[in-house]
């Protein structure tokens, strides 16, 4: 009995003593977070690659403007020496505006050099990827739409109701590691005016875009959108080409650069999806550049103070 | 026997809250860092770090998650985390530590200490010895601290290619106030 208790007696407090020499670690464990409730950050350096938009967004009160630039075609017949191998021209000019309503919500208006077109969209993150991989996507929801407020020779529209057209799009993305991103865009383009009878009102399409970062700084990107178009595919007069894009990324603390070749002319969905009718193996592609600068309208963080 | 046992198995209990009493925690460090460059200063402050005192033993320790400094400019606060702190693979900061000077909490007032341990930031551990004062008010504690974190000191790199230049110095301010643990919660 005297020495059943004696070692009850010594367990417990050795199993005291144990728990206190431990208090400040499991307690420090207990209230710590945990590192996976957070989401992935930076699955994309910016809200645009090349051709497509991203699932990252403008963070709210955050207004990033773009200047988004295509030259002539680099060979071919408008390329060569003559043209500098198409820096003399512009294919397209962008200039867009895209502000955070919300970390989630983001507004954006641009306008084209190509068909002068005029565009206001807004873009909704559904679903962000998070660190532990219960959620293993993001999914941003983007809807725009496009006007032409072009003067064309009477008749060009039949109504006013042609001048419009209506871009609607899933993207959903992936950050598989540090340096790879992946995204697929499927999409559905609603026009009022086609180019002929049998072309399709309403184009649907599939982009595809990754990236993959060699350093912090610098990486890689991959934009492609394939179409679905029997106009498109069999047409005998013009043909028409998937839009391809390759290019590098560069960021540099408030900037980032995109340097990239493309054969699309023009920047915007509504205007590349249904009228990409250049080809790369023709020479027909283009150096294009995207700049982004992100401006804050944030106030200023408070300085810690002594308690 | 039984009467001595039960009397030894009270009093160890009493003696087990005793200690407990000496335990004081905060979830709500406010941790700040600073640093000036020549074309705008890099500030972010976190309201979200936690820190366990153990005021008989000395130990002290903090644990600062890096993604809960928010920056007045969303991209910086991206890139901090992206780029340099690398904050997926090294969410926390954290120091792990003991106070040098023995606290009297039945005696307000303000004691200046230093506190030694390990400081880990980015993944990387480095012995520091670091000034602070801890505020005794009426058997609730707070701390203040301010102190220099070297970027080469914890491997953290800082690109050629930044127009914006980075300092190679980030002055930390953490500060708290504690609250005495209660076991029963």
């Amino acid at each position: 009995m005297k020495y059943k208790s004696l070692i009850f007696i010594s367990t417990f407090f050795i199993s005291v003593g144990f728990s206190n020499a431990q208090e400040v670690d499991s307690l420090m464990n207990q209230m710590s977070p945990k590192k996976d409730e957070g989401k992935v950050i930076a699955t994309f350096k910016s809200s645009r690659l090349i051709l497509s938009q991203t699932t990252t967004m403008v963070k709210k009160n955050n207004l990033d403007f773009k200047v988004v630039h295509r030259f002539g075609d680099i060979g071919g017949d408008n390329g060569g020496s003559k043209t500098l191998f198409g820096l003399d021209n512009s294919s397209d000019i962008y200039i867009d505006f895209d502000y955070g309503i919300s970390d989630r919500l983001n507004i954006g208006f641009g306008r084209s050099k190509y068909s002068q077109l005029l565009d206001l969209q807004l873009k909704y993150a559904l679903l962000q990827q998070s660190e532990d991989n219960k959620m293993p996507l993001s999914v941003s929801l983007l809807a725009k739409t496009g006007f032409e407020p072009q003067k064309v020779v009477q008749g060009y529209y039949a109504n006013y109701g042609e001048r419009f057209s209506y871009l609607g799009q899933a993207i959903i993305s992936r950050k598989f590691s540090k340096s790879f991103s992946l995204q697929l865009s499927p999409t559905v383009l609603q026009r009022g005016k086609v180019l002929s009878a049998n072309d399709e009102e309403t184009l649907f399409a599939l982009g595809a875009a990754a990236r993959y970062k060699f350093t912090k700084r610098f990486g890689i990107v991959a934009d492609y959108y394939l179409i679905k178009s029997d106009f498109r595919k069999n047409n005998p007069t013009t043909n028409y080409y998937s839009p391809l894009g390759l290019g590098f990324e560069i960021e540099t603390g408030g900037h980032v650069f995109t340097l990239n070749f493309v054969n699309a002319e023009a920047i915007v969905e509504n205007n590349f999806l249904p009228n990409s009718t250049s080809s790369f193996t023709k020479g027909q592609y283009r150096f294009g550049f995207t700049i982004s600068r992100m401006f804050s309208f944030n106030k200023e963080q408070p300085i810690v103070k002594q308690h | 026997m039984t009467k001595i046992a039960s009397i030894l198995f009270l009093s160890l209990f009493l003696f087990a809250f005793q200690e407990k009493q000496n335990i004081f925690l905060s979830n709500a460090i406010e941790t700040g860092i600073y640093s000036e460059a020549p074309l705008e200063n890099i500030a972010a402050i976190s309201k979200k770090g936690i820190s366990v005192y153990n005021i008989e033993k000395g130990e002290i320790q903090f644990n600062i998650p890096i993604k809960s400094l928010k920056f007045k400019k969303s991209l910086m606060e991206e890139h901090f985390n992206e780029n340099y702190m690398e904050s997926d693979k090294y969410p926390f900061a954290k120091f792990k530590g003991k106070v040098n000077q023995a606290i009297d909490l039945s005696k307000n007032g303000e004691y200046p200490v230093t506190v030694s341990g390990d400081l880990d930031v980015h993944g990387v551990k480095k012995q520091r010895t670091i000034n602070g004062t801890i505020k005794v008010n009426n058997g609730s504690i707070s701390v203040f601290s301010k102190f220099d974190v070297l970027c080469k000191d914890h491997d953290i790199k800082i690109p050629q290619l930044v127009f914006q230049k980075i300092a190679e110095t980030i002055q930390v301010t953490i500060s708290g106030n504690y609250n005495p643990y209660k076991s029963s919660k």
